[in-house]
């Protein structure tokens, strides 16, 4: 493992890579204290400054019905990195132990599973999430639960993938001399093995999950409506874009900032832990 | 023979995945509370006799299995019902949806794939030129902007503050949008595979015979590089829809991504099974179709699941 770490320090990280990874050291901190740092109440309307441009007072202007820009972008921050954090670890976690335990015992489970996997990818871009949020009712937990049921499958396919590969080696067939069974040989031996792909990969869904959770509140099925996402803050500013662009603008740019600061860490973790392959599978 | 009949498996295992994600959302929309019913009621006032009369009517108090046999029994026969919310026969209400996405979709999907290809070659033809820059730019684009927001700026910049066109019912626009993601999407492989296949020693035989860097490029490598191209189009057909569907409620078009959300938020079910088979089975078909395509060109790839 320190080997990996090791690997993985941002002294051969390319510039735009390490350009990412100050991004997203700003969007950790930002999401870790900025929401207690702004002067003003995410929530709060200011009746006397509604839809007013960027001032001294409100850095980032106000939205049409007088919510601080820069308050609600920092606490939409924290929201997108949360879910998005969570829509992958739930996704690597599901997909990943399905996957392994699945393709270990064979036959009809590994059937009946592969073709759950199947069903979820027939679906396109973010109709299932889509439809599962709309079944769970809108809210944070349903968001995080249903993108990590839609990224699943990536992980099953890497999973299985991986262990194809594995099982030939040495040590798993001295592992089941030893009597382990497959289950047993699969989580004790074969996972730790290729826990670095499931890594890089848990790395590349995060920015697309961060995206698919903006793109589920703009469409307004995402968390309740009044939760300033990033993506939620750009729908309603989108009803008023004459009158308040920088509302818009403001988490467009955020938006797109995280995302390719994420998107640049996620290359760099692929090339430090498996600097073989070309990777992006799906 | 044998090769074919191992095609006609695949084709009917993917028809069981499109028939089994309809089946899924079936069950999955209605344990959603509220149905039509009640968005209906919070328009006009309904008592609970009319309520009780209506849902009776639309057969929404009998049993989910019930409903099921009788749905899936219709649909068999061609007939996927009435949408309950607009009153309208489903087909005639997915048809006039259908053809703002094609044309969207469509035009990505060639913007897409023109820029793409154009960018890759020409990248790999003159590696030190403004190509290879540009192809960071399209690369980092699709990576960094997702289209809804560019879609947005798009609409800010050119419809607010410049006056070009007007902000809603434009194709163009959105189709570039989307063309340049998919672009990005792809240059990213493509370029990647050129630049390997440049160190081959195919490549390297080919450049001793005295070839010039063109010929080796487009009459050798280039060919070579189709197989990674189809698959990558299977992937981008994907997003595609997805992209249109967000795309199509940035700009207001009446497309079936609007018609899908419209749809969901009205708990219109007969609209949603209807939708959701129709874009499965697309999706699922434009996967086999280029699987298909790549086991005949590429005899590498067979056997073994896509």
């Amino acid at each position: 493992m320190s080997d990996l770490l090791r690997r993985l320090s941002p002294r051969d990280w390319s510039r735009r890579e390490k350009v990412g990874g100050w991004i997203a050291a700003a969007a950790l901190l930002a999401a870790l204290i900025g929401p207690s740092l702004s002067w003003h109440d995410p929530y709060a309307q200011d009746f006397l400054a509604m839809a007013e441009a960027p001032s001294a007072e409100h850095w980032l202007g106000t939205d049409e019905i007088g919510q601080d820009v820069l308050a609600r972008l920092l606490l939409g921050c924290r929201l997108s990195l949360l879910i998005g954090l969570g829509a992958s670890m739930v996704a690597l976690v599901l997909g990943g132990c399905l996957g392994l335990a699945a393709v270990a015992c064979g036959g009809v489970v590994e059937y009946l599973l592969f073709a759950a996997v199947d069903l979820i990818r027939a679906m396109p871009g973010v109709l299932f999430a889509l439809a599962m949020v709309v079944a769970l009712e809108p809210g944070t937990a349903s968001v995080i639960i249903a993108l990590g049921v839609s990224f699943a499958p990536i992980f099953a396919r890497i999973v299985e993938a991986a262990y194809r590969r594995e099982v030939a080696q040495g040590y798993v067939a001295a592992a089941r001399c030893f009597g382990a069974g497959p289950l047993r040989t699969a989580f004790r031996h074969i996972l730790p093995n290729i826990l670095g792909a499931l890594i890089t990969q848990g790395a590349i869904v995060l920015p697309r999950c961060i995206v698919s959770e903006s793109v589920l509140s703009f469409l307004g099925l995402g968390v309740s409506p009044d939760t300033p996402t990033w993506g939620r803050m750009i729908a309603l500013a989108a009803t008023s874009l004459e009158e308040t662009p920088w509302a818009a603008l403001a988490p467009i740019v955020a938006l797109s900032l995280l995302t390719f600061a994420l998107s640049m860490l996620g290359d760099a973790c692929r090339r430090a832990f498996d600097p073989l392959r070309r990777g992006v599978l799906a | 023979m044998k090769r074919l009949l191992g095609v006609g498996l695949d084709l009917l295992r993917l028809i069981g995945v499109a028939l089994g994600i309809t089946v899924v959302v079936f069950f999955l929309v209605r344990t959603v509370p509220g149905d039509v019913v009640d968005v209906f009621a919070i328009a006009a006032d309904l008592t609970y006799q009319d309520q009780a009369a209506l849902r009776a009517d639309l057969g929404l108090d009998r049993s989910w299995i019930d409903q099921f046999s009788l749905w899936s029994r219709m649909a068999l026969s061609g007939d996927f019902g009435v949408s309950t919310r607009f009153n309208r026969p489903v087909t005639e209400m997915i048809a006039i949806a259908l053809w703002p996405t094609l044309k969207l979709a469509g035009a990505s999907f060639a913007i897409g794939l023109t820029l793409g290809v154009f960018l890759a070659v020409l990248a790999a033809l003159y590696p030190r030129s403004i190509a290879g820059w540009l192809v960071d730019v399209v690369t980092i684009w699709s990576i960094a902007l997702p289209t809804f927001s560019v879609g947005l700026c798009a609409v800010i910049l050119f419809a607010l503050w410049l006056g070009w066109m007007p902000a809603i019912g434009a194709t163009l626009a959105p189709a570039i949008v989307l063309g340049i993601d998919t672009a990005g999407t792809l240059v990213k492989m493509l370029h990647e595979d050129l630049k390997e296949m440049e160190s081959a020693l195919w490549v390297r035989t080919a450049r001793a015979k005295g070839l010039s860097r063109p010929i080796i490029v487009l009459r050798h490598i280039l060919p070579n590089a189709a197989s990674v191209l189809l698959a990558m189009t299977g992937i981008v057909l994907g997003g595609l829809v997805g992209g249109a569907i967000t795309m199509e409620v940035v700009f207001g078009l009446p497309g079936v991504g609007s018609l899908t959300l419209q749809a969901m938020k009205g708990r219109d079910y007969p609209l949603i099974q209807a939708i959701i088979l129709m874009l499965a089975l697309g999706v699922v078909l434009a996967n086999f179709v280029t699987d298909l395509i790549q086991r005949l060109i590429d005899p590498r790839a067979g056997g073994g699941r896509g």
